[in-house]
């Protein structure tokens, strides 16, 4: 290789740096086998137009596959595309907008959709340096209405019975023999402004990871009250299959594993509400796709800041799994599709299906996560009794500055996340509703405080019967 | 001023616990530790009096640590068990040699019964000589499939009734990643159960399910423990490699997340229309297996043919 008679490699060499591709020269388009190819996606070869194609078609075919799986009830639903303003949400109106233009002239035999309307979270109220107008913009290229909510909506108190949940005291741990989660109502403050009580709630919370934890809530919440109060029946999820792949596994690190097919599913309904049905059809596409896509049509975008953008990659859980993801998939070509077929083939475990929502991300809670813990995490001297279960008095949501305990109606998830957050911290309105909601349909009682009465009497039995283990023959 | 422990209040704390970061002395460390495992042995019931227990013994810290505290913990609690370690001869000269020198001190240490298999014994050949046949790639499964077995069949030997690993938290939450990432339902599917079913083979457990990697070796370090700690010649290469790399850059955002990501694994559950391999009998050694022949007779077909990517590789049709 390195011979001196080697001569015309250094003549060779501006030619070899010009090919973004090996030997893309003498190879053609995989799908019209005519043009040159423009670019490699999964090793394999397209040329501009097979390739902006072929990205139509996944859209389509993932978008009739949801349907099939998950019909919306409406014979001719409404449907709201979640805009983020970001590459992935941005295409997919194009697309959406494209593929219902498409039908009304009548191409396809399908019953078409009412109509579409764009739903966009304003998060100026967290993060600078972006224009939310241009996100308008983008709606509007394409003839699209926009519908805007603030973050700071989640925080806007209505009526009489307006109230607050507060975090009086959260903890996972040293010194109780079980969780506990305390609130008490306070009567919303109508002085501070809503971005104010936004603010402090993410500034009272714990890591970057509970931040994004929680902003992934609020939106969540706010795009399916848009959702609601447009009268649509479908919501359309930009998440990219480089975005599933990536969440699959930070949920799983946040231990969010009894709801996960809810939050990456190809198709979703909206717990405890049954007018609203997710889809997430732009799964079958990878990052790399959609900037090519969106590069060659023009389609104009908008980059939103988050908490860790520009951080280090250990900023956070979401940061860390992003970066890890994409870095396994530039080694190993087929991580990203593996995984998000994997993502299809899980489904909820039975326990989720009838347990209980979580007051704060409205997702399965699982019963008995304390339990499993506590036997997980053992906090008691070896010749010590376990720490009495401390009582507090059954939740009265009529009188305020009482506090209650509400452990059993968080999720395994939100209790980590609530775990590290400051007392005093309030919580978004829909946190009372929830609560609300839940209590009238079933009331909390001592059932609800004692959560694993197995696990507590068998802890006081192995209390018991460590004080008199040196009388054991 | 020198801080108490948050556990006892009374005696200095000397450590700052890897699970949940309190500062605790010596004492209440040993204690939490070996009664999380009491509490996951006796929740899964595990074993029941006059089990023959083999505890899969390499002479590394898990196995050694897992040796000490399955015998201190059936002696407190009186599990009423018959102990024996059952360790794995590979043959890897610089490795395997040197802790299974460990392993034998083990027997003497704790008083308990050993056998030793090995690969050349039952197969006829060692790891050595499948690498220098194959290669460095993919000695991961050759291993892994041959002890399986090496394990099983010593368990006959001796007439076990379960064997216990030393798997710990950081393994089972590996694999449970490693499965995502490869896209292996199946496994991903099982990998959190405790206990295998024991169908066609003896029942086999990892009582450390729920304990760190970082606990373990605390723990091995602050009794004296005497274990042997390299990382095998062969496994640099190994797919493993990225989902433990992921794992430690986690923890240290997070030390729970490795518990949250085996709460994660435990909900996840197959949806009912996914095809999972069935469980069926090899035609040549009788072993179970998901094909009609197994895994390590596959395996040994490639290395006596010289056909070494037999098993590893999918063959293209002509």
């Amino acid at each position: 290789m390195c011979d001196a008679t080697d001569t015309p490699a250094m003549e060779s060499q501006p030619q070899l740096q010009k090919e973004r591709v090996v030997g893309a020269q003498n190879k053609l388009c995989v799908k019209c086998k005519a043009a040159k190819p423009s670019v490699s996606i999964r090793r394999s070869l397209y040329c501009r137009n097979c390739f902006v194609r072929s990205s139509v078609t996944k859209f389509r075919t993932a978008l009739s596959k949801s349907r099939k799986r998950m019909p919306v009830t409406a014979a001719r639903a409404r449907v709201m595309v979640a805009l983020s303003g970001g590459a992935t949400s941005s295409a997919m109106l194009q697309l959406m907008a494209d593929y219902q233009r498409m039908e009304l002239k009548g191409y396809a035999a399908e019953h078409t959709y009412d109509s579409i309307v764009a739903g966009h979270v304003d998060e100026s109220a967290l993060f600078s340096g972006y224009d939310d107008a241009q996100i308008c913009d983008i709606a509007a290229a394409v003839d699209v209405e926009c519908r805007v909510a603030r973050l700071e909506d989640v925080f806007e108190l209505e009526g009489d019975r307006a109230a607050l949940l507060e975090l009086v005291h959260a903890t996972i741990a040293p010194g109780t023999t079980r969780d506990q989660f305390c609130v008490q109502l306070t009567r919303g403050d109508e002085s501070t402004p809503a971005r104010e009580q936004l603010r402090a709630l993410f500034a009272g919370l714990g890591s970057a990871t509970d931040r994004e934890d929680m902003l992934d809530i609020i939106k969540s919440f706010l795009l399916a009250r848009l959702a609601r109060q447009a009268q649509c029946e479908l919501l359309l999820l930009g998440d990219s299959g480089t975005r599933i792949a990536s969440k699959l596994v930070s949920l799983t690190s946040r231990g969010r594993g009894f709801s996960l097919p809810l939050e990456v599913g190809a198709e979703t309904p909206f717990l405890g509400s049954n007018d609203v049905v997710a889809y997430r059809p732009m799964r079958d596409l990878i990052m790399k796709e959609i900037a090519f896509f969106n590069l060659w049509t023009g389609q104009s975008s908008v980059v939103v800041p988050t908490f860790t953008t520009g951080a280090p990659e250990t900023a956070s859980i979401d940061r860390l799994t992003e970066a890890f993801v994409v870095g396994l998939d530039r080694d190993f070509v087929s991580t990203v599709s593996t995984v998000c077929r994997t993502v299809q083939k899980l489904e909820q475990c039975p326990e989720a299906l009838t347990a209980a929502k979580c007051i704060l991300c409205s997702m399965p809670a699982e019963l008995n996560a304390q339990a499993w813990r506590n036997r997980l995490t053992v906090n008691v001297a070896p010749n010590e009794r376990p720490l009495e279960h401390v009582a507090t008095p059954s939740a009265d949501i009529q009188s305020p500055l009482s506090s209650f305990d509400v452990t059993a109606r968080l999720c395994y998830s939100c209790q980590s996340l609530l775990h590290f957050a400051k007392p005093g911290v309030a919580l978004p309105v829909f946190c009372l509703d929830n609560y609300r909601e839940q209590a009238t349909a079933s009331p909390p009682s001592d059932a609800d405080n004692d959560v694993d009465i197995d696990a507590d009497s068998q802890q006081r039995r192995e209390s018991l019967r460590q004080r008199i283990e040196e009388f054991f023959i | 001023m020198p801080r108490q422990c948050d556990i006892c209040h009374e005696a200095r704390a000397i450590v700052r616990r890897p699970k949940t970061a309190q500062s605790i002395c010596k004492e209440c460390f040993f204690y939490v530790f070996e009664t999380e495992v009491h509490n996951t042995i006796v929740d899964s019931k595990l074993f029941k009096p006059g089990d023959r227990v083999g505890i899969g013994a390499s002479g590394g810290k898990d196995s050694t640590v897992l040796a000490y505290v399955m015998k201190a913990l059936n002696d407190r609690y009186n599990y009423g068990l018959d102990l024996y370690l059952l360790s794995v001869d590979e043959g890897i000269a610089g490795y395997r040699d040197d802790s299974l020198e460990t392993v034998k001190r083990n027997k003497e240490q704790y008083g308990l019964p050993l056998l030793i298999v090995s690969y050349e014994q039952l197969y006829g050949w060692s790891m050595d000589s499948i690498v220098a046949a194959v290669g460095r790639k993919n000695n991961c499964t050759f291993c892994g499939v041959f002890r399986r077995q090496a394990l099983d069949r010593g368990a006959l030997m001796l007439d076990l009734d379960h064997i216990v690993t030393g798997h710990n938290a950081d393994d089972v939450a590996e694999t449970i990643l490693m499965n995502i990432f490869r896209g292996d339902i199946s496994r991903l599917d099982r990998c959190t159960e405790i206990a295998t079913s024991g169908e066609g083979y003896v029942v086999r457990s990892k009582p450390f399910k729920y304990a760190y990697e970082k606990e373990i070796v605390m723990y091995a370090y602050l009794r004296r423990l005497d274990y042997f700690s390299t990382e095998c010649t062969y496994s640099p290469n190994a797919y493993r490699g990225y989902a433990r790399e992921f794992l430690k850059k986690l923890e240290r955002v997070r030390p729970s997340a490795i518990l949250d990501i085996i709460h994660s694994g435990e909900a996840m559950h197959v949806a009912k229309d996914v095809q999972l391999p069935s469980l069926d009998r090899c035609q040549r050694c009788g072993y179970i297996s998901s094909n009609s022949v197994c895994k390590a007779c596959v395996l040994l077909e490639g290395l006596e043919r010289g056909i070494p990517k037999l098993g590893i590789s999918r063959t293209k049709q002509d």
